[in-house]
């Protein structure tokens, strides 16, 4: 009899999600990865199908939901796929990924079902590969880069006599061990008090939006609450846009640099520049909340089970304008460190824990701003393919939850990519230019300077 | 006491490094690559395996496998 399981505090949090916003889209994940060579289809099929069975996160179906409704997954034991070619050959490459967009904006309905599909693909200007395009809850794009990695270590070995991968981490196992770590009853404890302690020492957040503090003045008088520190959700219109800004690999070593040399992740810088221009934009604010995913692997199981591990955590620091920007990378980046050893937490009781004492309205949030910082680029680690021109490319599932999703990853080049993602309701892509525009102006000054107060870069940029 | 064995076995599934080629002078972040993410779920997981409460502000501080080693040794002892 195949087991069932609970879903874990990752896969709770896209199928609220799904939920709340009443369609699978939204949990929607694709990706392409070609190669500008000729592929035998026959073996990236079979090699496809091979994976389905060595990284088993693929196969996970859910179960209809209960009268609470609760799902749970499972893996089922499973044949060969249909894997079917599609030859967008003939069109233009911007074709070609107009047509994968639609591909991506499709829905998984329905229970016990696969959540994953795959296709071969032939490209323009003699790309090929295939098309992946599945249910965020099997998996994140760390999972996607290590199975993308697989398939074609699968590939070189069958074509080229490259030496079999390495198994992989088997993700029932991993399942059940993180279900176990979050059933410790004492380790459930320690994350809810330190949460809670947050609350009791700061109190109820403030919302501060990007496009500044008309937005939260306009909730209140709607909401009739001039005390009202939360807003609106969008969650009519979900298009969401995106926008991508470049970061030339010379200016990208010198964060990096920054970074190295006084031992702060990029995350916390990203986190200081998002909060100091947050600051700016909504008359000095200095209790700034800013959600950040991360990615829950750090052994290399975790790292190698697939499956969906991001999560994402309210990064609230209270700064006031007089700390230098040094100290204020050092405070955010020590809040941080606190929440990666509670990240075992469900994020949703710390939204139970705010509602619940300060009676926030339904349907509202104390964000404007999300923040996935991405390390690992999408590349083919893999030495006999290390000198063909590639071409990867996420594609937007076209419904956001969130008014604006920064995606920071690093380029082949040596240099940084910001992806912006914006509800179309909301935002106009303007606004991302603003963002991005001070964002780095911000950031930039910091790091020539970083004994200048918080104050004095704002007024500086 | 807590065995050092043991202690580097779980270390080393958090980076590519064998237990055996791991030192007491070796430092989590440069020497073993552990990023910020690893060292805070690592001390974590000391926590539930050694049943031992670590003080939060104090352990960001500790930089190499002995210091680690001496500080769950002695909350242990005090414990």
């Amino acid at each position: 009899m195949i087991q069932k399981y609970p879903l874990t505090a990752s896969q709770k949090l896209h199928y609220r999600w799904i939920n709340e916003y009443k369609t699978q889209q939204v949990s929607g994940l694709s990706i392409v990865a070609s190669l500008k060579a000729e592929l035998d289809f026959k073996l990236l099929r079979r090699c496809i199908n091979e994976e389905l069975k060595r990284y088993s996160c693929m196969r996970v179906q859910f179960t209809k939901p209960d009268k609470n409704g609760e799902i749970k997954q499972y893996i089922p034991e499973t044949d060969n796929i249909d894997i079917t070619l599609k030859d967008l050959s003939d069109m233009t490459l911007a074709e070609a990924d107009a047509t994968m967009q639609q591909w991506a904006y499709q829905t998984f309905d329905g229970d016990d079902i696969p959540m994953c599909e795959v296709f071969l693909m032939k490209l323009p200007d003699d790309f090929n590969g295939f098309f992946v395009h599945m249910d965020h809850r099997l998996m994140d794009s760390c999972g996607i880069v290590v199975m993308i990695n697989d398939i074609m270590s699968l590939y070189t070995h069958y074509k080229f006599g490259a030496p079999f991968p390495d198994d992989l981490a088997d993700y029932e196992a991993v399942l059940v061990n993180d279900l176990k770590k979050a059933g410790n009853e004492k380790r459930f404890l320690k994350d809810k008090k330190f949460w809670d302690d947050m609350l009791d020492k700061w109190g109820e957040p403030l919302y501060s939006d990007i496009q500044g503090p008309s937005v939260l003045e306009k909730a209140r008088k709607k909401h009739k609450n001039q005390n009202l520190r939360s807003v609106d959700i969008e969650r009519e219109e979900l298009f969401v846009a995106v926008k991508d800004y470049k970061l030339d690999a010379e200016p990208a070593k010198v964060l990096m640099d920054f970074c190295m040399n006084h031992q702060l992740s990029m995350t916390n810088l990203l986190l200081l520049g998002m909060r100091t221009f947050l600051s700016k934009v909504n008359n000095g604010q200095e209790d700034i909340t800013i959600e950040n995913f991360i990615s829950r692997r750090s052994t290399r199981d975790e790292w190698t089970s697939g499956g969906s591990r991001t999560i994402m955590f309210p990064c609230r620091t209270v700064i006031s304008g007089n700390t230098d920007f040094l100290t204020g990378a050092y405070e955010i980046q020590n809040m941080q460190n606190h929440i990666y050893m509670h990240s075992n937490y469900d994020p949703e009781l710390i939204w139970n824990e705010v509602r619940k004492r300060y009676k926030t309205p339904s349907n509202t949030t104390y964000e404007s701003c999300y923040l996935t910082y991405q390390p690992m680029p999408v590349k083919m680690e893999n030495p006999f393919l290390k000198d063909i021109p590639m071409h990867a490319k996420w594609f937007a599932n076209g419904a956001a939850t969130k008014k604006m999703y920064l995606t920071v990853s690093h380029t082949e080049d040596g240099g940084m990519n910001f992806s912006y993602h914006y509800q179309t309701a909301e935002l106009v892509e303007k606004d991302t230019e603003i963002f991005n525009y001070y964002l780095m102006r911000i950031i930039f000054r910091g790091v020539e300077n970083p004994g200048l107060s918080l104050s004095e870069i704002i007024a500086m940029v | 006491m807590v065995k050092e064995r043991k202690f580097k076995e779980i270390i080393s599934q958090y980076c590519q490094v064998q237990p055996e080629n791991i030192t007491n002078s070796s430092r989590f972040r440069e020497d073993l690559g552990f990023s910020s993410l690893d060292f805070m779920s690592f001390l974590g997981e000391l926590e539930d395996e050694f049943d031992i409460e670590l003080e939060e502000d104090k352990i960001v501080n500790i930089r190499t496998i002995e210091e680690a080693l001496s500080l769950i040794n002695a909350l242990k002892e005090a414990g």
